[in-house]
C-alpha cells in the first residue's frame, strides 16, 4: 500500500461508520493496540552522515530493514541510534522512498552497487518509479550483458549442452549457423545455391545467339534447355531438403509452417513441382509461363542469410502506415489532376487523353518527375494545369519521403528497444501485482490458517520478499478488522478466485443431495467444509420455526458464521496478545456461540444432520 | 502568474481558432491541460492549529499526525472527489468502492463545493471518532440522506446499501445474489420505520439505533480508532 494511505487507515475506519446501523450482525471487537506507536524522530547514521525521520516513515512499510524490527540489530546503545555502515549517497534514496513512496534510480550511481543496497534494505527493485525504471533495467542489463560476455570470452564458445536431442541440436544448427562447422558449411551451400538458381533464371532469358534454322535469336534457356533443366533441379532439390529438415526440427511445426520464410520456401519451389505434374498440352503452358515468375522469390531466402534485409522487411511492416498515408495522398492526387486534365484535353483532337483512367499514367508520369513523353498535353489550359500536376508532384513526392526516411531510422532503433521494453513490462507488472495481491491476500490468509506463525510463512512466501515479515502488525491489523467490519455488515465473506468457483459449483450440485461424508471429512480448508455444510442446511425446511424466511437465513447465517469464525477471532486475539491470552479471551466468546445454539433449536431435532451439528461444536470448542 | 497563464491562453486560442473554423472540431487536449493547470494552481492552506483545536476535539498531537498525513497525499491542502475515491479504493482492492467514497464526499463536504478542505475532512473526523454517540449517530444520517431533505427514503437506502454491497467485489462467500441489497434495506426498514410511511426521519433513525444494542456497542469501536 502507498505510503501516504497508511496514514489515511484512521479515516477509513472512521468511515466505517455508515456501515454500523445496517448491519446484519455484530461487529468484531476492535484489535487490542497493545503497542501505541511512538511519536518521535529516529536517528540514522550511516557511515556518519545522520539522517532524521518520524518513526511512522519508516514503519511504512513493515517488510523491509529499516520498518521492521530488524533494524534493531544496528541499533547503537551509546549514541540513542542506528548506526549502518553503508554508503549515505544511496541512502539518500532510499529513505526518500520511505518518505515519499516512491522510489528513484540516480543515474550517476553504479549499478550493481545500487542493487546491493537495496538488497541490503530489503527493497525490491521493481517498486522503482516509471520514470527511472526504464534507465534502471536498461543499465542492469548492459551490466549482466558485459558480465555474461566477459565468462564467454574466459570459458570459449563449447557450450553444448550434452543432453540436447537430435532434433533440437539440428534446429540450432539451422538457426545459428555459426554453432558447428556442419551447420556452417550448409549455410554456404544453401546460399550459394541460391546465388546459382537466380543466376540461371537470370540467364536463361538472355538471347544466345542464333541457332542455324532460326530467323531470330533464341534464349539460351531454350537452347540450352536440357542444362538449364538439369540445373533447376539440383537447386530445387536442395531447397526441397532444406525445407524438410527444417520442418522436422522445428520446435513447433505449425509456427514454422505458418512463418514468412517457410511461405517463401514453398513458393520458391512449388512452380517446379506444378510444372513435372502438368503435361506439355499447350494451352495450360501459358499459364505454366507465368508460374516462372514465381520462381524469383528464390531470391528472398537470401533473408535467411541477411540480417538486414530482414530489418528491411521488418521495418516495412512497421511503416505501413506512412506508406499507406503516402499511397493515399498520391492517389488523390492523382485523381484531380486526372480529371482535370481529361477535361482539359478534351477539345483537342488526336489527343491520347482518352479517358481519365488514359490521363491516370500521364499524371503518375508527371508528378514523379518522370515525363516519358508519350502523352503530352496540346491546348494551353492542358499545359498549364500540367505544369501545375508537375510542379506539386514534386511537393507530394518530397514531403513524406523524408518523413519516411526518419520514421525507419527511429523504427529501427525503437523496434530494438520495443522488445526489450515489452518483455520487462510483463515480468515486473506480474511481480508487483504479485507483491500488490500480497496484501489482499492476506487478509485471505489471515482467515484460512489463523494463526501467526502460519500468516507469517505465507505472507513471506507470497510476496516472496527478502525479509520476512517481524511481529509489526498494527497496521495489517486495523486493516483486517476493518474489512472483517464491512463483512459483517453485508454478511458475505471475502474469499478468493478458486473458493468462489467452487463455492458456485457446490451450491448447484449439493443441492439436492444429503451425503454426509464430505462434511464430516476433515479438510484442511475450513472453509470449504463449512461452504457444503451451509447449503446443505439451507435446502431443509425448518418447519418449526416461524420466523421469516430472509430472517431465517440471516439466523442461519450468523450462526454458521459464529462458529466458523471461533477460530479467527482466536486468532486475532492471539495475534495481538502474543499466545499469552487465549485463555481468558475463549471466556469472553460464548456470548456468540450460545447465541448460535439458542437461535437454532430444531435443527438438532429434526435433520439428521443433527448430529453433525453438534460434532462441529465439539470439534470447534476443542480448538 | 495568473496573468502569464491568461495572456498565454488567449494566444493559443487564437492560433487554434482558425483550424477550428476548418472544420468544426476542437482540440480537447489543449482545453483540458489548462483546467489541469488551474488546479493546480489552487493552494490552500488550514486555519491555524489552535483554531482547530478548538472546533475539534482532538490533541494538538493528533492533529499534527492528520495533517502530516492529509498533506502527503493532497500536498494542495484539498481533496477533490477523484483523489478521494482513489485513496479510499486502496483499501478495497477487492470490490468497487467509488460509489461509497462519493456518499462520503459528499458527507465530509459540508459547504457543497466540491473539495474537501483539512478543516471540512477533521472536523467530520472529530464528530465520529470524539462525538457522543448521538453526535455519530446523526453524522450517520447525514451520510444516509443523500438529498439532505431530512428523511430516508428506500430508494436512498437501496443506493447506499448497494455501494456497500459493491466494495465486497464479486468473490464473496456466498455468492452475492442480485437481490440481496434490497432484501437488507427491507430489513433495515422494518426495523427503522416506526410509523410505516415508507421513510425514516433522524428521531425513527435515533429511536430505533439506541434500542438496538449492536449498534450501541458497534458505535462504540470508533473511541479508539486513533
Amino acid at each position: 500500500m502507498a505510503a501516504g494511505v497508511a496514514a489515511w487507515l484512521p479515516f477509513a475506519r472512521a468511515a466505517a461508520i455508515g456501515w454500523m446501523p445496517v448491519a446484519s450482525a455484530p461487529m468484531p471487537p476492535p484489535p487490542h493496540d497493545k503497542r501505541r506507536s511512538q511519536e518521535g524522530f529516529i536517528i540514522l547514521n550511516v557511515s556518519g552522515t545522520k539522517f532524521q525521520t518520524w518513526r511512522n516513515t519508516l514503519e511504512r512499510y513493515p517488510d523491509t530493514l529499516l520498518g521492521s524490527t530488524e533494524r534493531d540489530f544496528f541499533y547503537h546503545e551509546e549514541t540513542n541510534e542506528y548506526f549502518f555502515d553503508r554508503d549515505p549517497d544511496i541512502f539518500r534514496h532510499i529513505l526518500n522512498f520511505y518518505r515519499t513512496g516512491k522510489l528513484h534510480y540516480p543515474r550517476h550511481e553504479c549499478i550493481s552497487a545500487y542493487d546491493e543496497e537495496l538488497a541490503f534494505f530489503g527493497i525490491i527493485p521493481e517498486i522503482i518509479g516509471d520514470c527511472c525504471y526504464e534507465e534502471y533495467k536498461d543499465r542492469r542489463r548492459e551490466n549482466t550483458e558485459r558480465i555474461q560476455d566477459d565468462e564467454d570470452n574466459e570459458n570459449g564458445k563449447e557450450m553444448t549442452p550434452p543432453d540436447m536431442t537430435m532434433r533440437q541440436s539440428m534446429w540450432r544448427a539451422f538457426e545459428n549457423p555459426h554453432t558447428s562447422t556442419m551447420a556452417l558449411v550448409f549455410y554456404y551451400v544453401t546460399g550459394f545455391f541460391i546465388a546459382v538458381s537466380v543466376m540461371a533464371n537470370v540467364v536463361e532469358t538472355v538471347p544466345c545467339g542464333t541457332s542455324f534454322n532460326r530467323v531470330k535469336d533464341v534464349s539460351c534457356g531454350e537452347r540450352y534447355a536440357l542444362a538449364f533443366f538439369c540445373l533447376d533441379t539440383a537447386c530445387v532439390m536442395i531447397f526441397t531438403v532444406e525445407y524438410l529438415l527444417r520442418l522436422i526440427a522445428a520446435p513447433s511445426r505449425y509456427k514454422f509452417v505458418k512463418s514468412v520464410m517457410s511461405i517463401i520456401d514453398v513458393v520458391a519451389i512449388m512452380p517446379y513441382y506444378i510444372g513435372l505434374v502438368m503435361t506439355d498440352n499447350e494451352d495450360v503452358s501459358g499459364a505454366f509461363v507465368t508460374l516462372r515468375v514465381f520462381r524469383v522469390f528464390r531470391i528472398f531466402k537470401f533473408s535467411r542469410h541477411s540480417a538486414g534485409l530482414r530489418i528491411l522487411g521488418y521495418t516495412l511492416k512497421s511503416c505501413a502506415s506512412e506508406l499507406g498515408f503516402l499511397l493515399f495522398s498520391l492517389t488523390m492526387a492523382i485523381i484531380i489532376f486526372a480529371t482535370v486534365m481529361f477535361y482539359a484535353e478534351k477539345g483537342s483532337n488526336s489527343s491520347k487523353f482518352t479517358s481519365i483512367p488514359a490521363a491516370f499514367w500521364y499524371t503518375i508520369v508527371t508528378m514523379t518527375t518522370l515525363g516519358y513523353g508519350d502523352m503530352v498535353p496540346k491546348t494551353i489550359v492542358g499545359k498549364i494545369f500540367g505544369s501545375i500536376c508537375s510542379l506539386s508532384g514534386v511537393l507530394v513526392i518530397a514531403l513524406p519521403v523524408p518523413v519516411i526516411v526518419s520514421n525507419f531510422s527511429r523504427i529501427y532503433h525503437q523496434s530494438q528497444r520495443a522488445e526489450k521494453r515489452r518483455a520487462q513490462k510483463k515480468t515486473r507488472l506480474s511481480r508487483i501485482r504479485a507483491a500488490k495481491s500480497g496484501g489482499a491476500n492476506a487478509y485471505l490468509q489471515y482467515k484460512r490458517n489463523g494463526l501467526l506463525a502460519d500468516a507469517e510463512e505465507e505472507a513471506s512466501k507470497e510476496a516472496g520478499k527478502a525479509l520476512v515479515c517481524k511481529v509489526n502488525p498494527t497496521f495489517e491489523t486495523q486493516h483486517h478488522h476493518l474489512l472483517h467490519c464491512l463483512e459483517k455488515t453485508t454478511n458475505h465473506e471475502f474469499v478468493d478466485e478458486q473458493t468462489y468457483e467452487t463455492s458456485c459449483m457446490e451450491v448447484s450440485m449439493v443441492k439436492p443431495s444429503t451425503s454426509r461424508s464430505s462434511s464430516v471429512s476433515s479438510s484442511p480448508h475450513g472453509l470449504t467444509s463449512c461452504c457444503s455444510r451451509r447449503n446443505k442446511r439451507k435446502s431443509f425446511n425448518v418447519p418449526n420455526s416461524n420466523m421469516t424466511s430472509g430472517r431465517r437465513g440471516s439466523v442461519q447465517e450468523l450462526s454458521t458464521i459464529q462458529i466458523r469464525e471461533r477460530p479467527l477471532t482466536n486468532s486475532r486475539s492471539s495475534l495481538n496478545a502474543k499466545f499469552q491470552e487465549t485463555m481468558p479471551l475463549n471466556s469472553e466468546q460464548p456470548p456468540y456461540i450460545t447465541a448460535a445454539i439458542i437461535s437454532m433449536p430444531t435443527p438438532p431435532v429434526t435433520t439428521p444432520e443433527g448430529g453433525d451439528f453438534q460434532s462441529n461444536i465439539v470439534r470447534v470448542s476443542a480448538l | 502568474m495568473n496573468r502569464i497563464v491568461e495572456m498565454k491562453a488567449k494566444n493559443r486560442d487564437q492560433s487554434l481558432s482558425d483550424s477550428r473554423d476548418l472544420d468544426g472540431s476542437y482540440d480537447q487536449l489543449t482545453d483540458s491541460i489548462e483546467d489541469d493547470f488551474e488546479l493546480s494552481t489552487v493552494c490552500h492552506r488550514p486555519e491555524g492549529l489552535e483554531k482547530l483545536q478548538e472546533q475539534t476535539k482532538f490533541t494538538k498531537k493528533e492533529l499534527q499526525v492528520l495533517y502530516r498525513g492529509f498533506k502527503n497525499e493532497c500536498p494542495s491542502g484539498v481533496v477533490n472527489e477523484d483523489t478521494f475515491k482513489i485513496i479510499y479504493s486502496q483499501f478495497f482492492p477487492q470490490g468497487d468502492s467509488s460509489t461509497y467514497a462519493h456518499f462520503l464526499f459528499e458527507a465530509f463536504d459540508t459547504n457543497k463545493n466540491g473539495s474537501v478542505s483539512f478543516e471540512d475532512f477533521v472536523i467530520g473526523l472529530s464528530i465520529i471518532l470524539r462525538g457522543t454517540i448521538n453526535d455519530r449517530l446523526n453524522w450517520a444520517f447525514n451520510l444516509y440522506d443523500l438529498n439532505k431533505d431530512g428523511c430516508i427514503t428506500k430508494e436512498e437506502m437501496l443506493d447506499i446499501m448497494k455501494s456497500i454491497y459493491d466494495m465486497m467485489g464479486k468473490y464473496t462467500y456466498p455468492c452475492m445474489q442480485e437481490d440481496a441489497p434490497r432484501e437488507h434495506v427491507e430489513n433495515f426498514f422494518q426495523k427503522m420505520d416506526r410509523n410505516n410511511d415508507g421513510v425514516v426521519t433522524i428521531d425513527e433513525f435515533i429511536e430505533s439505533c439506541q434500542k438496538d444494542e449492536n449498534i450501541m456497542q458497534s458505535m462504540q469501536l470508533f473511541d479508539n480508532v486513533i
